[in-house]
């Protein structure tokens, strides 16, 4: 053996469960098909707007040309371009009239350096929807399971947020909250009044307001207002893989990173009913190679890994690995998001605010939960929002040139804010990722092929939280207050999940309790593909919790000799 | 992912990398503006941003910024775009005042300007919504806009959420 263990994947799933299993002596390799990325010196981070390329603008003609599809998140820039896949170097397929949004990067860290390090525990709302509605299957765990988990992920990765005490929405390990600012506190006040059941909280995120010992001792600082997160912080002040799990993981001494490998497919034994070796072709050379380990685990995000298993044919899985079920590749889930609302605020024009804060606020789901009445949809969503004043871009839509224009502009514009949905996507089985019959990527693996579509539940859902918003900001005394817009096509909100989903009965489901593979003991999943129901919080730290929780599972199972 | 609250950007490490990356997605080998419409731009960037008691549009670099963003950034479109804009403003200019923008006293500048961004902002011109843009992020997004115009700091170091703005003065940059 080569390892003791594998992790494809070094996203927030994979570097988690690297940390986990280097730090209980075991020998790992972390294989990222992406490039290598040093932590900090690669970061574009101390550079003033007149120091960035072109003010940020990526050139019109390339971004037609290679970033149609990553260019549709907000994040995408001159200065973040590099945390982006090329879509001409990276295709997929989905039918013409159904388009689905794959946005991500190839990288050492993955979308841990781009994430929008919103930090929520799911609750046994969510554990328990599935069951309760009918749709899709039973979670294997509740809360109980998790809670230890994300009790110990909070603390490692250092989670800002204030304790609400609400049942739909656990409190956690938190470091002191980012505090809401003037107008978003007397939105709190009135909102909390109006309807006796909502409550707005700080938004709770990854980012290190008072860092602990264990933080500083990884070369972790405190965070510095600055906003510039999605380029990387070389203050190590939010969490990634490279500002935190990764070094942690270093630092036992038992990890192995190797970049530009592309898993090809996972060798299955059918004799000893194991993964056998990882096969691999090197991204520059397409030369190909394979390791072996006793343990397997697949972090390749959810797309990523339900290619993987499928590619993964033998004569034991000949619709791909572990997947007797048939699960592999259905139930795509991805938040719903595109509506909302925004207003602006008449008053406290002689407040303002110092320092750019990484979060704004959030408003929990009540939905079907606290509000039961008079709703033709199941689930629900939550709003993440925040409040500001204006500066300069004003102008762009108010005439005014000048002397006066400039005078104007010194002071800040009015007050708006945004309330931004995010709802839950039900586990549909046709809402599913194939491999292409056909096509073939430059590596010579099949592409992938997305098929998903919103139904009518999903509809209705969007129509109500748009309006709720309205209503909220209305009543609040905003004025020129608007819907954001429509739903948007899955994809949008980059919390894709559910394509080898948990469950207890292996007919229906790809992984147990444990993460662990019904159909083959040695093969563990951790990433969002493995969420039997999508919530409505954004489910990154999840991700964290079921990771810890599954690597020091396994290396129970090793230790034990029982795996 | 979030709600973009403040977006910006930055990298001045990898600054050769992007250019040259950028150079093969110029519009057009040709250079943006010849000697005549750049004088024309100089004069129009610097009637919608003066020189007050801090410096306008031309010590702030906007039109070179204006010229390199059409040659590194916009496509040919872009480019044909902010040219149809100068040269609606000459016409605006014969048409009101029987002379070229050039030859006009500074009030008069001003007034053709101030007709020209009240019109086409109501009509929502998209080409005049991009020059406009570009002279905005040109100048605010500058040293000296966003230092000495309005405020900004590289590493704030603070989140302080409820302040009197007179403690703070001036609106942020970012």
């Amino acid at each position: 053996m080569d390892f003791d263990a594998i992790v494809v994947g070094s996203g927030i799933s994979g570097g988690w469960v690297a940390k986990e299993l280097c730090e209980r002596g075991l020998k790992t390799l972390v294989i990222e098909r992406g490039r290598h990325v040093n932590h900090r010196t690669d970061y574009l981070d101390f550079s003033a707007p007149w120091e960035v390329p072109n003010r940020g603008k990526v050139p019109e003609a390339e971004v037609a040309e290679h970033y149609a599809v990553q260019s549709q998140c907000e994040a995408f820039n001159s200065a973040t371009k590099q945390w982006w896949v090329r879509d001409s170097e990276h295709p997929y397929s989905t039918p013409v009239d159904r388009p689905y949004h794959w946005i991500r990067g190839y990288h050492l860290g993955g979308r841990s350096i781009t994430w929008s390090r919103q930090a929520y525990r799911m609750s046994d709302y969510d554990f328990g929807a599935n069951q309760q509605d009918g749709n899709g299957i039973d979670w294997p765990i509740r809360y109980a399971d998790l809670s230890p988990w994300y009790d110990r992920v909070e603390r490692f990765a250092g989670i800002s947020g204030a304790t609400e005490g609400l049942e739909q929405l656990p409190d956690g390990q938190f470091l002191a909250p980012m505090e809401l600012n003037c107008l978003e506190s007397a939105f709190k006040k009135k909102i909390e009044q109006e309807f006796p059941t909502r409550r707005v909280t700080a938004g709770r995120c990854a980012h290190l307001t008072e860092p602990t010992a264990e933080h500083i001792a990884l070369g972790r600082g405190p965070c510095q207002l600055r906003s510039n997160c999605e380029r990387g912080c070389g203050y190590g002040a939010y969490f990634s893989s490279l500002s935190a799990t990764l070094p942690a993981a270093q630092k036992t001494g038992n990890l192995t990173v190797v970049t530009d490998a592309i898993v090809e497919r996972l060798d299955y034994d059918h004799a000893k009913r194991r993964i056998s070796g990882v096969r691999v072709t090197d991204a520059n050379t397409k030369q190909g190679r394979s390791y072996q380990a006793r343990v397997v685990f697949v972090c390749a995000s959810t797309i990523g890994t339900a290619q993987i298993l499928l590619a993964s044919q033998s004569e034991s899985f000949p619709r791909g690995l572990a997947n007797r079920s048939d699960a592999v590749g259905r139930h795509l889930m991805d938040h719903l998001v595109g509506f909302g609302a925004s207003g602006t605020h008449p008053g406290f024009l002689d407040r303002y605010y110092y320092g750019r804060r990484p979060t704004g606020f959030y408003l929990p789901r009540y939905i079907n939960l606290t509000e039961k009445g008079d709703v033709d949809f199941l689930r629900g969503y939550g709003f993440q929002g925040y409040a500001g004043r204006s500066s300069w871009e004003r102008a762009e839509k108010e005439a005014g040139v000048g002397a006066e224009l400039k005078e104007r502009l010194r002071t800040p514009g009015p007050w708006g804010m945004k309330l931004v949905g995010f709802g839950e996507m039900l586990p549909r089985a046709d809402n599913r990722v194939t491999l292409h019959a056909t096509r073939k990527d430059r590596w010579g693996l099949p592409l992938v092929h997305v098929d998903c579509t919103h139904g009518e539940n999903e509809r209705r859902l969007a129509d109500r939280a748009s309006r709720d918003a309205v209503q909220m900001l209305v009543s609040a005394g905003f004025e020129n207050v608007v819907p954001l817009g429509e739903l948007k096509a899955p994809g949008n909100s980059v919390h894709e999940v559910g394509t080898a989903r948990m469950g207890r009965d292996p007919a229906t489901s790809v992984l147990n309790a444990h993460n662990q593979a019904h159909d083959v003991q040695n093969l563990f999943i951790t990433d969002g593909s493995c969420m039997t129901s999508s919530g409505s919080v954004n489910p990154a730290l999840t991700y964290m919790a079921l990771s810890a929780r599954a690597a020091n599972y396994a290396a129970d199972r090793l230790a034990s000799g029982e795996m | 992912m979030l709600l973009g609250a403040v977006l910006l950007v930055g990298g001045g490490a990898a600054l050769t990398r992007f250019n040259r990356k950028a150079e093969v997605f110029a519009g057009s080998s040709r250079r943006a503006f010849n000697a005549e419409q750049f004088a024309l731009l100089e004069q129009v960037c610097e009637v919608i941003i003066p020189t007050t008691d801090t410096p306008g549009a031309i010590v702030a670099g906007v039109p070179d910024f204006m010229r390199q963003i059409l040659e590194e950034w916009g496509t040919e479109h872009s480019r044909a775009e902010i040219e149809g804009v100068l040269e609606a403003v000459e016409k605006l200019a014969w048409s009101r005042f029987g002379a070229a923008f050039l030859e006009l006293v500074p009030d008069r500048r001003l007034d053709v300007i101030k007709v020209f961004d009240g019109e086409r902002l109501a009509a929502k011109d998209p080409a005049y919504a991009k020059f406009k843009h570009l002279v905005l992020v040109g100048y605010y997004q500058s040293e000296i806009g966003a230092t000495r115009e309005l405020r900004y700091e590289l590493v704030p170091g603070a989140w302080r959420s409820c302040v009197p703005l007179s403690e703070i003065g001036r609106a942020s940059a970012v």
